[in-house]
């Protein structure tokens, strides 16, 4: 059906409420607001007018509903900023170009702003090609974390204040944990993580320096069904075994 | 959530209040960034709109459960893909729900209306009535559509609430299409302008 041009602007309304035929025509339409900027400003209007209609909709869901959700989402991998071919089925508001993350391994990652910033003190602190190498690695290795298919992000307070942030790849048997608001620590003493299993516990390596409050990501691997994440703050340069009461126990569902 | 207080917020153009739109709106940025404690706050706000919204259109109860669990995913799944500066947050959730809503009604309807033209339907006035609660928002919003004509309350209540293709209005209320196409667009242009100055 050939549509003249005034007749398509028309049917702004129409596309506003989801109340053109799905298909042909509702795609047509869409094409017809990215040459149209008018229409696109209109139709957002009218979104909004859609939006108070639903609001004066409002129902009390189901309460059981509030625990499935919020289970299913610490489940989820959410999606990267990015435009994929899908936004052509979007709304011109929703076909958003947002700007890819700046370095393209990373593309993938999951996981929280804390870690990418954490990521980046990493090659903030490399002064030679050495440490630079060793900071690419290491960013690597906690990019394939990040960017797995299945991943958990768990955050949870110390006793002792501040949030450790664990992403874990179980599939992977890796994890990275990254630490912010820790309180500052006397010389001498470090903290450190361990893994605490079931028959053993092994230190998974010590947290660096923070930089303003927040400690760079530290990559522990072997993490097996059973173990916990533990913290304890140990004398320089940490121990074998942990030798004070932790800080953190954080169960690791693998 | 105190309803009243989030929705004088929502509309780009109303000079008052308009904190509530931005808290949303860094809610959802939060939640992009992966943060949980962010998404069970735009939940408490959002998830009453999101599951009235599909409840009116699909009625049933347990699908309509079904299909706000599949949005609130959504919702946390896509929020990098949220861009504030085409729309507030409320409005790029609830263009969510309402497509979901539409989408499984249209899948699970289409074969029968093609073959029974629509033999029943509820009343528009019927459903306006029903959708409204007694809150401050919602009467703001009936006294609205008060304002249009009765085709063009109608049209817009068949196509919104009743999850209506505007082809399938036309044949509900007996008119043209380009009388539909023209009715909604009127009555949206009405509306948006009486919710602009409420």
């Amino acid at each position: 059906m050939k549509l003249f041009r005034r007749d398509l602007h028309s049917l702004s309304g129409a596309y506003a409420l989801d109340a053109l035929d799905q298909g042909a025509e509702s795609e047509r339409f869409a094409r017809h607001l990215d040459r149209c900027p008018s229409c696109a400003s209109e139709v957002r209007g009218f979104a909004e007018v859609a939006t108070a209609l639903a609001l004066a909709a409002t129902t009390e869901p189901p309460p059981e509903l509030r625990d499935r959700v919020l289970a299913a989402a610490a489940l989820t991998r959410q999606l990267p900023p990015e435009v994929t071919s899908r936004a052509r089925s979007h709304r011109a508001r929703g076909r958003a170009r947002i700007r890819v993350p700046w370095v393209p391994w990373l593309s993938g990652v999951v996981a929280t702003a804390a870690i990418v910033v954490a990521v980046l003190f990493g090659f903030a602190q490399a002064h030679t090609d050495q440490e630079l190498n060793q900071a690419r690695a290491q960013n690597q290795a906690i990019a394939l974390v990040l960017s797995a298919p299945q991943v958990k992000l768990l955050t949870h307070a110390t006793t002792k204040g501040g949030v450790a942030t664990v992403v874990l790849a179980a599939d992977r048997h890796e994890m990275v944990v990254t630490t912010n608001g820790l309180p500052a620590l006397p010389a001498g003493k470090v903290y450190q993580l361990w893994l605490i299993g079931t028959t053993k516990t092994v230190s998974a390596g010590l947290l660096p320096a923070a930089t303003s409050g927040q400690t760079g990501p530290v990559l522990a691997s072997g993490v097996v069904q059973g173990d916990m994440l533990g913290l304890t703050v140990e004398p320089a340069p940490g121990t074998a075994k942990p030798t004070t009461t932790p800080i953190l126990s954080l169960p690791l569902p693998v | 959530m105190n309803p009243s207080d989030s929705d004088a917020s929502r509309f780009r153009s109303v000079p008052t209040d308009r904190r509530g739109e931005r808290d949303l709106d860094d809610l959802l940025i939060h939640v992009a960034r992966g943060d949980q404690i962010a998404f069970e706050t735009l939940y408490d706000r959002l998830a009453g709109p999101v599951y009235g919204v599909i409840r009116r259109v699909l009625k049933d109860p347990s699908q309509s459960e079904e299909v706000a669990q599949e949005v609130l995913l959504e919702v946390w799944r896509t929020a990098a893909r949220f861009n504030p500066a085409l729309g507030g947050a409320a409005t790029w959730v609830m263009t969510i729900a309402h497509r979901r809503a539409i989408d499984r009604v249209r899948s699970v309807t289409a074969a029968a209306d093609r073959e029974h033209k629509i033999a029943e339907v509820d009343t528009p006035h019927d459903e306006v009535a029903e959708a409204v609660e007694a809150s401050l928002d919602a009467e703001r919003v009936q006294r609205c559509l008060g304002g249009l004509t009765e085709i063009q309350r109608e049209s817009i209540t068949l196509a919104y609430y009743g999850g209506h293709s505007y082809r399938q209005v036309a044949e509900l209320l007996n008119v043209t299409l380009g009388a539909v196409k023209t009715r909604i667009r009127d009555g949206l242009i009405r509306m948006r302008d009486c919710l602009a100055v409420s």
